[in-house]
């Protein structure tokens, strides 16, 4: 019988060191806790994301003393009195679905606030253990601790360990096997500590101690509605004597942290961290913001110039499939739409990746490293002009290279009104995309000022982007986020997470976005190619002349100037070649043998190594302001006989902040939802029309 | 009694109260922002906000607007 609990019955009466064990990571931000998961766990380390949520979660399974042991990395924390969705997010985990082992990890050079939460930990009921941290750090820092003294005072298996060199790890998974339950080790005060213990009876969890303070405190808990009731009677009697129970219960927790803190502490010898020295440079008026601007540009080259050999690998390899295609004995038809719309779909999907991978790696280093909390000090003040934290500034200008990866950027932002703010905004940055279509018409239009035209255009959509998060702002009256977070010291991340890190989140992309980016690659092809035959019969063709006139204001009403752009929304560079198509016609792919085309892939891999190590070297030279257009001239005189230099423009603005393209539509669809995705279509289409409508006018002539 | 925001980069004292509202309180609290806590003024960044403050071995940097709340007796 497939009976569930039956099987359950049966697991319980198993000898205990035959179960698995469940230890459970809690500790403030940035106290090593992804160093000390990745030392314990080594190869074993999983990354995923908690349920719904787009907080990352790691765990590992791997067996010590005969016992299977699985680890959970619970979301940083300073208080289980949560102030961001990461603390409900750990709160919640241990209340509903308790580990077998708690294992608190304490910053040995940061006690005295690591240790509130250790408190509250030890009001939960479950065995624990106490990983004491950096303890080299607090050396430097010139403390001498004795651990011992903290063992007694709470009870429990206290180690110390250097998680980053995987010192005392050996000696946490033996203190793991024999964990003890604390004695709860905070005293409130008398009418507290009364009110507690008559809410404590009420409520039917190992936890009830700490669930009883909680619900006196005033915090907001999932469940519990009969001790609920009851704690904001007993919050009433206590308010009317004078007694704020949030300010008694968080106060006495910190005067005894204070406590242990220096029974632990045999002496301090204070010393000047590394932190602190680099820190004068970093933060420093004048040097910080141009460090900062040098930074920016190096994550931004290092995204777009390591991951450009992949993304042409990746053209290479959907054009040797073409060419394989076009090779089969296929019917016209079937072959386009193996190639064109299969082959190409999914090329355009995994082009992405390498964009997104080098990305991950740069945002989760500057992110660990302690960088990411600076830039956002230095860039704060100029982001509160649109209303945005300091943190909206890197998303922004990512989205000048391309907007998918911003937009998955803005997940370092913390609450949701802002990354939805930021994320909205994204689109109207000029990303690389745009560039073709930008060159190609300032070289027709505007051969002596096409600089000034394409800076005129960067300059508007990041007005308007800047405009629309200020504009969101009030729209959603969004209460501005707190600037208040904590610079953590500067510390070389665990390359290995960041690794596995960057490859998790790369593959969320392509199950999130993958499949709507081939549906639109699909749809837009069976425009283009149906019925079989010359273009000019094709729906593509119909719909773009049944559209034309609603563009006649903005100057430009040829359907194959404003079909252009419904293929556009694949990728804006795709607005070049769907104008080369209809004005010139189509190339088909030629026929390529099997193995010229695998020589062809050989030797394509072969350059993108050779390229890749080239970008390296390249990192710190000279960036590369402005290409020139490489569309056929054949092109340049077609579109020169059919626009105006006052319509081109009005294309251009267009183009520019028109419907974000497909890929960045998934990226907003999974970051935000169905509903906020339809909205930027919407919201977008209308900006476009309207700015290109007074680009066009206001042109001079 | 001063506003945090009004000290000069360097000067320490002591937190005395926040007057914050709700979760801004909190949140700062659990920061280390708390009423006894030892503070000192660091720098404040470019253009003069925000402001960041060292509360024990901990770095927190909060808007100007925040330190405006926090009351800091010398």
């Amino acid at each position: 019988m497939g009976c569930p609990r039956c099987d359950t019955a049966v697991a319980l009466k198993k000898p205990p060191q035959e179960r698995l064990l469940k230890v459970a990571l809690l500790g403030n931000p940035n106290t090593g806790k992804t160093s000390l998961i990745n030392a314990l766990a080594r190869s074993a380390l999983k990354v995923g994301n908690w349920p719904g949520t787009t907080v990352e979660r790691l765990e590992a399974r791997f067996l010590h003393g005969g016992r299977e042991i699985v680890l959970v990395d619970l979301p940083g924390a300073y208080s289980l009195f949560p102030t961001t969705p990461e603390e409900v997010i750990t709160r919640d985990e241990l209340l509903k679905d308790p580990p077998d082992v708690l294992l608190v990890v304490l910053d040995a050079g940061n006690l005295e606030r690591s240790l509130p939460l250790a408190l509250e930990a030890t009001e939960l009921g479950l065995p624990m253990v106490v990983a004491l941290n950096l303890v080299d750090e607090a050396r430097e820092k010139g403390y001498a601790l004795e651990p011992r003294r903290l063992e007694a005072a709470l009870g429990v298996p206290v180690v110390p360990t250097v998680a980053s060199r995987g010192e005392g790890t050996m000696a946490l998974l033996q203190a793991l096997l024999r964990p003890r339950t604390p004695v709860p080790a905070v005293r409130y005060p008398p009418a507290v500590e009364r009110a507690i213990r008559a809410l404590e009876g009420e409520i039917a969890h190992p936890a009830a101690r700490f669930i009883a303070t909680a619900l006196l405190a005033g915090e907001e808990l999932p469940d519990f509605k009969a001790a609920r009731e009851k704690a904001a009677e007993l919050r009433r009697e206590l308010e009317s004597i004078g007694v704020d129970p949030f300010l008694e219960i968080s106060g006495a927790r910190y005067a005894r942290a204070r406590e242990l803190f220096e029974e632990a502490l045999l002496g301090h010898n204070p010393r000047p961290t590394l932190t602190e020295k680099l820190d004068r440079f970093v933060l420093h008026p004048v040097l910080g913001p141009v460090l900062f601007l040098l930074g920016m540009l190096l994550v931004f080259r290092f995204t777009f110039l390591l991951s450009a050999p992949w993304v042409d690998f990746i053209g290479e390899v959907q054009a040797v499939l073409a060419g394989w295609i076009a090779a089969l004995p296929l019917p016209a038809l079937l072959g386009s739409f193996f190639a064109d719309a299969l082959v190409a779909g999914v090329g355009t999907v995994l082009a992405f990746t390498p964009v997104l991978f080098f990305l991950y790696l740069a945002m989760g280093f500057l992110e660990a490293s302690g960088f990411l909390a600076r830039s956002a000090f230095i860039a704060d003040r100029l982001m509160a002009l649109a209303g945005l934290p300091g943190r909206a500034f890197i998303p922004m200008v990512l989205g000048f290279g391309c907007n998918v990866p911003a937009i998955y950027a803005t997940r370092t932002l913390e609450s949701f009104a802002d990354r939805l703010r930021t994320g909205l905004a994204i689109p109207f940055m000029a990303c690389s995309a745009r560039l073709p279509v930008f060159t190609l018409f300032a070289a027709v239009f505007f051969p002596k000022n096409a600089a000034t035209v394409v800076f005129a255009l960067y300059l508007i959509g990041l007005l308007i982007g800047v405009l629309t998060a200020w504009l969101l702002g009030r729209v959603l009256g969004a209460e501005a986020s707190s600037g208040a977070m904590e610079l953590p010291p500067y510390r070389w991340p665990p390359m290995r997470v960041l690794w596995m890190q960057a490859r998790v989140r790369t593959m969320n992309f392509v199950e999130g976005a993958g499949g709507p980016i081939l549906i639109a690659m699909v749809l837009i092809w069976a425009l283009l190619h149906l019925p079989p035959g010359p273009i000019e019969n094709s729906l593509y063709a119909r719909v773009a002349t049944a559209l034309a006139p609603l563009f006649a204001p903005l100057g430009f009403s040829d359907w194959r100037v404003v079909g252009a752009l419904i293929p556009g929304f694949i990728a804006k560079e795709v607005v070049v070649g769907a104008l080369g198509v209809s004005f010139l016609g189509a190339e088909p792919s030629a026929a390529l043998g099997f193995l010229a085309g695998a020589g062809q892939l050989l030797g394509a891999f072969l350059t993108a190594l050779k390229e890749t190590l080239a970008a390296l070297l390249a990192l710190f030279g000279a960036p590369q302001l402005f290409t020139p257009s490489t569309a056929p001239s054949a092109l340049q005189a077609a579109l020169g006989r059919v626009l105006s230099p006052a319509a081109a423009f009005s294309y251009l603005v267009f183009v520019l902040l028109y419907t974000p393209c497909v890929a960045t539509l998934a990226a907003i669809r999974q970051e935000f939802g169905s509903r906020w995705a339809a909205i930027s279509v919407a919201y977008q289409l209308t900006v476009a029309y309207l700015v290109a409508l007074l680009a066009y006018w206001a042109f001079p002539r | 009694m001063r506003r945090l925001s009004e000290l000069h980069v360097g000067e320490e004292g002591r937190v005395a109260r926040l007057s914050h509202p709700g979760r801004a309180k909190k949140r700062l609290f659990a920061l280390g922002l708390r009423p006894g806590a030892r503070i000192k003024l660091l720098r404040r960044a470019p253009l003069g906000d925000p402001l960041e403050v060292q509360v024990g071995e901990s770095f927190i940097a909060l808007r100007r607007r925040e330190a405006e709340h926090v009351l800091v007796d010398r």
